[in-house]
């Protein structure tokens, strides 16, 4: 209902302040002066001492955190110091996020449609040469880090067998920009019509969706095959096929649903893992998305970048999570009260 | 942003006496914050710069205060995801949400307390304002 | 009654403890499990080639530029067995030495860890009511962080020139509520028994019963999670060069390889420079989760799906 809905969204407000107060501690802690960084190290006394002044940090520490967190809530962080001086943080998130995204969404997209068969499959067949190989075979997946199974996958296809790109989201041939509407190349180069832009952006997202999506895979496909066992084992499942059912339709008509609750669940809760594999997919196919953004600015001391970014992710895993609570009260509707 | 507002209101005690739970769980942790704020920034002051102790007194406080919101709002938002996965899963560790709320009240409230703490310290003892 | 008495003789305890361990049907049934057994093949292997490079290797010779020696970017030959980089230096003995880093970091991340983490664990148990779940809490929000992210978060908060260490740091925060978790209910089940109420109703003082009783009795939990936990640690220990928080450039670290392999080697087709780096990286952590999953089922069959 939509005050269960309404409920969850209100939650949105204490992840922002936790993560906003978070990021200000950690920039509070950290070794580094960000009047210094912005000014430079050869900077003048003074001119350091005015640029201390416009950034309020010779205030009280309580009302520069009661500013930060004001402007945290409005999303306003200023202008990127050094990666992109004099653009906004929210303009440079604009540009980035949606790439991040997409990014996502395929790796999502292959965990949940690979994942959720596989398993199905490893339970139905249990302890059959099928269910050790998709075990075993998930196992495998997750072992390689990113950061080695990326470059070896770019090597075999697009050096070896030069059947696709290797890095990129599209070819430089293309100029995504002229045709921006939602910033995910492969929505914007179908609602221009243009077919060969969207084969060329399909292409440059096979790779590192795959790396990505093996992570979520492995774990869907597990969490599917234990859920859908505990569903067989169950009595009505029994009673459904004393009636002369045909075992398969049996396994999908009632199990299906009731196996997929706690399946839904944990894709939510690995969207953050997803994120966190998001920098480096980002960075071994050069995908200049948030994740790159983070490292970036972390590296060079950029802080409102830091919190601009860092306060998206908390902001989209949260939401995500949202959609999710509300999908499972929905399929299980004895969780609303 | 005290005592976290409660959006899952189950079959319980009264309100008014759940409230007083809750009150005296943040409240106590609260305390006991402004009592170590406020001991430990006095005694960093005899030893160093008194702004610095300060600004790192509030910051760690923030941590505290900002780790305790993330982790109320997580058990919360995700509470019954992570029990039913611990059940499919077989990874039982005893987690439950409302043992994980309390914990995250009183770490809300110690955090808040040494940020009010040094606060106080810092504005009316040290004069920073 | 007599275990107490054994045990609470200083001396003997430890003697009584090793042969618990050799004589236990944990050892006897890892060492007839043959991928475990594989596992450890492969993590001697690395042990050797990591001593090995530590002994004979010169760090300055592998870290200098020799161009003008070496062939550059020389393609894998029996000259060069993995090929030569763009400074023209050999990666055989870079590769090798990789393995003492990761051995040497991967230690001390885990051992840290270990250490903070058991300490957590065992004072949760042993206290119970708030301090147990305060801290047991607070361990689930950390282990509820993407481990990666989390470890960026507090590398942030490190001073940069302290180079791989700072990743150690930021990873060893990263994995205590691991330990704990394991090591509190490990601990729980030990201070269930009889013989715990006795010793301290006989005037023991807590924390010699923590250490004398309740601890030994964690070990073998303890070992399994940072056997598993060595293999994280290594792939993380490497992601976070990869990205740039941790060996100094020049560094024959293998994330730092294999990060120049990708920004320098992929568009060119130069394969050996992310290939062989990656593939001890991932061998090495294939070993550590064999073994560990070798242990889990040795400790308990029930875990075993």
């Amino acid at each position: 209902s939509s005050r269960f809905v309404l409920k969850r969204l209100l939650l949105l407000v204490p992840v922002l302040v936790g993560v906003a107060s978070l990021v200000f501690s950690i920039l509070h802690l950290s070794p580094g002066d960000p009047a210094l960084t912005i000014a430079g190290e050869r900077a003048s006394e003074e001119f350091v001492k005015q640029v201390e002044e416009s950034l309020g940090l010779n205030d009280p520490i309580w009302v520069q955190y009661g500013r930060f967190i004001a402007d945290a809530a409005q999303f306003q962080f200023g202008e990127s110091f050094i990666i992109q001086r004099n653009t906004t943080v929210r303009e440079v998130l604009v540009n980035k996020l949606p790439v991040t995204l997409e990014l996502a969404i395929y790796g999502q997209l292959i965990g949940v449609f690979l994942g959720i068969p596989l398993g199905i499959l490893s339970a139905v067949k249990q302890d059959s040469i099928t269910d050790h190989l998709t075990r075993i075979g998930a196992l495998a997946g997750i072992s390689v880090p990113i950061f080695w199974s990326g470059p070896l996958l770019i090597l075999l296809f697009a050096q070896v067998l030069g059947v696709l790109p290797t890095s990129g989201r599209i070819s430089v041939l293309y100029n995504v920009e002229a045709i921006r509407v939602t910033g995910l190349v492969t929505v914007d180069t179908l609602i221009a019509g243009e077919w060969d832009m969207f084969v060329s952006a399909v292409r440059h997202m096979i790779l590192p969706a795959s790396v990505i999506g093996v992570y979520s895979m492995a774990l869907i496909s597990r969490m599917m095959r234990s859920s859908m066992l505990e569903v067989i084992r169950q009595d009505y499942i029994r009673t459904a096929r004393a009636k002369g059912q045909g075992a398969k339709i049996t396994v999908l008509k009632h199990g299906f649903r009731n196996a997929m609750i706690p399946v839904i669940t944990v894709i939510g809760i690995q969207f953050g893992g997803l994120l966190g594999g998001a920098v480096l997919t980002e960075t071994v196919f050069a995908i200049g998305g948030i994740g790159t953004l983070l490292v970036e600015a972390i590296k060079v001391g950029d802080y409102p970048i830091v919190q601009g970014t860092v306060l998206t992710f908390a902001f989209l895993f949260t939401l995500v999570n949202l959609g999710v609570d509300i999908t499972y009260s929905i399929l299980d509707p004895r969780i609303e009260q | 942003m005290t005592a976290a507002p409660d959006h899952s209101a189950d079959e319980r005690p009264p309100l008014s006496e759940q409230l007083g739970v809750r009150l005296r769980l943040v409240g106590t942790a609260l305390v006991a914050g402004v009592v170590v704020a406020t001991v430990s920034v006095v005694a960093a002051t005899v030893l160093s710069d008194p702004t610095a102790s300060v600004e790192t007194a509030f910051a760690l406080g923030s941590l505290l205060f900002g780790f305790g919101l993330l982790g109320w709002s997580g058990a919360v938002a995700l509470g019954r995801g992570i029990e039913s996965m611990q059940e499919t899963l077989d990874t039982q560790t005893g987690w439950t949400e409302p043992d994980a709320r309390r914990a995250m009240a009183r770490i809300i409230g110690f955090g808040l307390g040494v940020m009010l703490g040094t606060m106080f310290v810092g504005s009316v003892v040290l004069g920073l304002a | 009654e007599t275990k107490t008495t054994t045990e609470t003789t200083t001396g003997t305890g430890e003697r009584g403890l090793i042969d618990r361990v050799t004589a236990s049907p944990f050892v006897s049934k890892l060492l007839s499990n043959r991928l475990a057994l594989a596992g450890i093949a492969i993590i001697v292997t690395m042990v050797v080639v990591a001593i090995y490079a530590r002994l004979f290797i010169s760090l300055d010779a592998i870290t200098q530029s020799q161009l003008g020696t070496n062939p550059n970017r020389a393609a894998p030959s029996l000259e060069y067995l993995f090929g030569t980089d763009g400074q023209a230096r050999s990666l055989l003995p870079r590769v090798a030495y990789g393995a003492w880093y990761a051995m040497l970091f991967g230690t001390v991340t885990v051992a840290a860890s270990t250490t903070l983490g058991v300490g957590l664990g065992i004072i949760a148990a042993y206290y119970g009511d708030v301090t147990d779940n305060v801290i047991m809490r607070t361990m689930d929000v950390l282990l509820a962080f993407p481990s990666l992210l989390l470890a960026l978060a507090l590398v942030a908060i490190f001073p940069d020139d302290l180079g791989l260490w700072r990743a150690v740091a930021a990873l060893t925060l990263v994995y205590t509520p691991r330990f704990a978790r394991v090591v509190r209910g490990a601990a729980l089940t030990v201070l269930e028994n009889e013989y715990i109420d006795a010793t301290i109703a006989l005037g023991a003082t807590d924390p010699r019963v923590l250490v004398r009783h309740v601890l030994p009795n964690c070990l073998a939990p303890i070992t399994v999670q940072s056997t598993l936990n060595f293999g994280l640690a290594i792939i993380d220990l490497a992601a976070l060069s990869f990205l740039g928080f941790g060996a100094a450039a020049g560094t024959p670290s293998w994330g730092l390889m294999l990060s120049n392999g990708v920004s320098q080697g992929l568009l060119t087709g130069v394969w050996w420079w992310s290939f062989f780096p990656g593939f001890f990286l991932a061998l090495t952590v294939l070993g550590f989760n064999l073994l560990g999953d070798g242990m889990r089922d040795a400790l308990d069959p029930r875990m075993r799906e």
